[in-house]
């Protein structure tokens, strides 16, 4: 379709601008910062992407974000309990970055508003490309977070939690973390709340050379929240980076992710856990660059669809023309247990590189008739044996994670999940 | 892992400069003056003796074109076309349907005859050169494919028709196999029900321009029943300078039907890049089965890029009736820009579609395509086999869509795409669609070489064959399987480029 069509602003996007007005004076910055703000504006005033951008093609953030509510005056959100016992917490309450410290030594801490006054925080503050939304209305709104930099060689005996909550309203949050060289450290980012909300949030993550970092993102939100993030990093020379992302919530979510392996031998492992229910629908994009030679990189992705929920995942690995002996390989199986539900995967790969080895392989089936058949001729009755072949599928991601508490933590979420869900 | 030796020195056989075909054959044509507009539509449907129907059909579709834009979601690149500087058609002169071949100029004749297209049929029945003689089988590559076997064959230089070959004996089995022109004065009443009905006249940017301006091209109807007795095929020939191809082809197979048909392409080397925007729509009623093949071979621009064929082409197959199955193969090695997706809309129950594609890009050539298997009734399946191989500095790009209508129960899709790279200033890739709305769907999609499926490899290597060789057995397999149903003259050039190793693939 390639009509022309004058478009008129949605209501989502008249309440974006509106709210921009209403807010702007509210927002740390200086004048640079202001500048950014203005120019991410600008972005937003051209309308939110369509299906007609290849980027955003299985999530009309136009047609899907039906409204955005106005900020609250008073947040009444509190820290919740962290995923790993003994976490430092590091905690966001509406907009509002209310710690300092994390009582790790190795570990400084300052936060995204006071950044933003002081100057020096522009850089990230732009939207990647005309259609990015998320970086758009993040630059335009961003209130606060945490700066963390992480000591050269430190190899933190506890986890930092990183919470990101609301109680209804917007949200728009940002966290950086430079793990400097040969760093060892475990970051949980929660994204969660409660009523209905708009809730953007951006992490970037540097990891420098020989650096190794898991970074695990359990987003959580409401069924009434919109959500729009994005983790990006950047691999040095044999640096490692593992990523957890587990969706389990929200009404509208794209969870963008962003990784360069840019330094030799760097090695980056995501793996990707979505339960869809209800109405959802969750969106989780990656671009993968690899630039250096010799780096390696597999990506894990396993969904569960019900009810009319939607799932998508549009991966893209790009391999450089300089990247050679990349290894790289992803896979995205789903489960489509509804009729009224779908899955849309669109794995794809550029190659300028002639001696690589690539591959990607996507799935989407229902529960095998064998297996089903197997359980339940021992005996176990088809609801149960079907929630055990379906915890099963997900689970074998979360066990690849070497950290036993982790993955203890991590499967009481998926508990938690199927109680709910059935 | 890199490409073999044995794999590079074939893909340097068929490089840009090695183009065996741009001879130009100098003929006097008449052709339409420059530009685009309402009274050149008339003109090309005057010239073409047309019902006011078709006329008015026309003017719909330009009408519609002029509010659209040129897509650009492809991964190509090329400057922008001025669809206002381009002849839209143009005939050899005299040519407004020769009744025998004694009347079609010599010098055509000769070009077709250059080309290894054989147009007088009785010197095939005479048996002056018997079937599977080995002067044409271990000829140079391209030369003569069409010389042996019996092949009906519809000749078209640039805008017309020139000749159709076997008509009568196509007759005798009713199957009805003329240029298009000839069908709308003929055939009204098929054409008006089926020509748009799969492609209809505002799907895309050049699907709607060829609607508009379409000059000539295939129709084929085969009636309920009927196996169709020979292997159909038209051949087409850009020459004109400055103008564009835009023909349409129609391929019908009622309840029961078979077809098999052949669509071949050249043209002569040339500085400016030419205009290709053809359509073709294939219907299969219950229990018909239509195979399409293609050998794209138009001119691919010099090496350093100047001049080529743009080909911007729109295939689309509807599997209408229950227990229909529609098949394409191409092999692409031609043009400067690739734009095309031969895809199967699998309505009927119990429907099957096939994509099998090779897709060789050297010099500056750009290719993005695919297929769309779109499942809309129960139990329907569809296979997509691509090859994608890149050399000099050109992009191959595999772009397809699978997707599972909600009430398309039991669909089931299986895709494998292997890319190769040549070198280190192309690029290969792989953009797949697949989108599922429907719980007892079955998508497998994969772009790695070490996973066909385990049975079948296990077959093969406890036979002692090696897994790389087992593998590109395999996947092979699935290739001949069709290809060998060509008339292997045809294909000499497929089969070279089957004969491609998969070693070094980047999936």
């Amino acid at each position: 379709m390639n009509v022309h069509a004058q478009t008129t602003r949605t209501p989502a996007e008249a309440a974006l601008i509106d709210s921009f007005a209403g807010r702007v004076s509210e927002l740390p910055g200086d004048a640079a910062v202001t500048v950014r703000r203005d120019e991410a504006l600008e972005l937003l005033k051209n309308g939110l992407p369509s299906r007609r951008v290849e980027a955003w093609h299985y999530t009309d953030l136009r047609r899907l974000l039906s409204s955005v509510p106005a900020f609250k005056p008073v947040s009444e959100a509190e820290p919740v309990a962290p995923l790993i016992e003994r976490s430092a917490v590091l905690a966001v309450l509406g907009g509002a970055a209310v710690d300092r410290n994390t009582g790790i030594d190795g570990v400084t801490v300052s936060t995204v508003a006071d950044r933003l006054i002081e100057g020096g925080m522009t850089d990230g503050l732009a939207a990647a490309e005309p259609h990015d939304a998320v970086g758009a209305i993040n630059a335009a709104f961003v209130s606060d977070g945490y700066v963390i930099d992480i000591a050269e060689g430190a190899n933190l005996d506890r986890a930092i939690e990183l919470q990101n909550l609301h109680t209804g309203g917007q949200a728009h949050s940002r966290f950086s973390v430079k793990a400097a060289a040969g760093a060892k450290a475990t970051i949980v980012e929660r994204q969660a709340g409660d009523g209905e909300a708009l809730v953007s949030s951006i992490s970037d993550l540097d990891v420098a050379d020989d650096a190794e970092v898991l970074w695990i993102v359990l987003q959580e939100q409401p069924d009434t929240a919109s959500y729009l993030g994005r983790f990006s990093a950047r691999l040095g020379k044999n640096a490692k980076l593992t990523l957890f992302v587990m969706n389990s919530g929200g009404k509208l979510v794209r969870q963008e992710v962003r990784v360069e392996a840019a330094g030799e031998g760097s090695e980056f492992r995501l793996r990707g856990v979505n339960l869809l229910a209800g109405e959802a629908h969750c969106d989780v994009t990656m671009v993968l660059d690899h630039i250096a030679p010799d780096t390696y990189s597999t990506e894990t992705l396993r969904n569960v669809v019900t009810g009319r929920a939607n799932g998508v995942f549009q991966g893209q690995i790009r391999v450089a023309r300089d990247a050679q002996k990349t290894d790289a390989k992803m896979a995205c199986n789903t489960l489509l247990l509804s009729d009224d539900g779908g899955f849309s995967a669109k794995p794809e790969l550029e190659i300028f590189a002639d001696d690589v080895a690539c591959g990607h392989g996507a799935t989407v089936t229902e529960i095998d008739g064998n297996h089903l058949f197997y359980l339940m001729a021992r005996g176990i009755d088809e609801k149960t044996a079907r929630g055990l072949l379906v915890k099963a599928f997900v689970a074998e991601v979360i066990e690849e994670l070497d950290d036993e508490a982790v993955v203890e933590a991590l499967e009481g979420k998926l508990d938690a999940w199927f109680v709910e869900h059935g | 892992m890199p490409a073999v030796q044995e794999t590079i020195d074939q893909v340097r056989m068929i490089d840009v400069d090695q183009y065996k075909y741009g001879f130009e054959t100098h003929i006097e044509s008449e052709l339409a003056p420059k530009g685009l507009n309402e009274d050149i539509i008339r003109f090309i449907s005057a010239k073409k003796d047309e019902p006011e129907w078709m006329t008015e059909w026309r003017l719909q579709a330009f009408k519609r074109w002029q509010t659209m834009e040129e897509p650009s979601w492809a991964r190509v690149s090329y400057p922008k076309i001025d669809f206002q500087d381009l002849h839209y058609y143009a005939a050899p002169k005299n040519q407004s349907g020769p009744k025998s071949l004694d009347e079609v100029d010599p010098e055509l004749l000769r070009t077709y005859e250059k080309l290894g297209i054989p147009l007088r049929e009785q010197e095939i029945l005479a048996g002056v050169r018997k079937q599977g003689e080995p002067s044409t089988l271990d000829g140079e590559p391209g030369d003569n494919v069409y010389s042996s076997g019996r092949v009906a064959v519809d000749a078209v230089f640039d805008s017309v028709s020139v000749v159709t070959t076997f008509k009568k004996e196509l007759a005798q089995a009713g199957v009805i196999f003329c240029s298009i022109s000839e069908a709308i004065r003929e055939h009204p009443e098929l054409v008006k029900k089926y020509l748009g009905s799969v492609v209809p006249v505002s799907d895309n940017f050049y699907a709607t321009l060829n609607s508009a301006v379409f000059t000539d091209g295939s129709f084929v109807y085969v009636p309920k029943g009927v196996r169709c007795p020979m292997e159909l095929s038209t051949y087409f020939r850009i020459n004109e300078k400055n103008t564009g191809q835009f023909e349409r082809t129609l391929i019908i197979a009622d309840e029961g039907a078979y077809v098999s048909y052949l669509e071949g392409c050249t043209a002569p080397q040339r500085d400016e890049n030419q205009l290709h925007a053809a359509v073709v729509e294939l219907i299969a009623l219950d229990d018909a089965e239509i195979k399409y093949s293609t050998v794209q071979n138009w001119y691919p621009g010099d090496s350093e890029g100047k001049g080529g064929i743009y080909n911007f082409v729109t295939k689309r197959g509807d599997c209408r009736g229950k227990n229909s199955k529609i098949s394409w193969t191409q092999v692409e090695t031609g043009s400067a820009i690739t734009w095309k997706y031969p895809s199967c809309i699998l309505r009927g129950d119990n429907s099957r579609g096939e994509f099998y594609s090779i897709a060789v890009s050297n010099g500056h050539q750009q290719i993005d395509s695919g297929t769309k298997m779109l499942h809309l009734g129960k139990n329907t399946t569809s296979r997509i086999i691509s090859k994608g191989i890149s050399a000099g500095n050109s992009q191959n790009t595999y772009r397809g869509q699978v997707s599972a209508h909600r009430k398309a129960a039991n669909a089931r899709n299986f895709t494998q795409c292997d890319s190769l790279l040549i070198g280190n200033d192309c690029g290969a890739h792989t953009v797949p669609y697949i989108e599922a709305k429907n719980a007892t769907a079955q998508f497998e999609h994969e772009a790695t070489t070490s996973k066909i499926s385990e049975d079948q490899l296990f077959y093969v290597m406890q036979r002692g064959i090696p897994e790389e060789e087992a593998i590109a057995l395999i996947v092979n397999g699935f290739v001949k399987d069709v290809i060998q149903q060509l008339p292997m003259e045809f294909a000499v050039e497929a089969q070279k480029l089957i004969g491609i190793s998969l070693e070094g693939s980047v999936g």
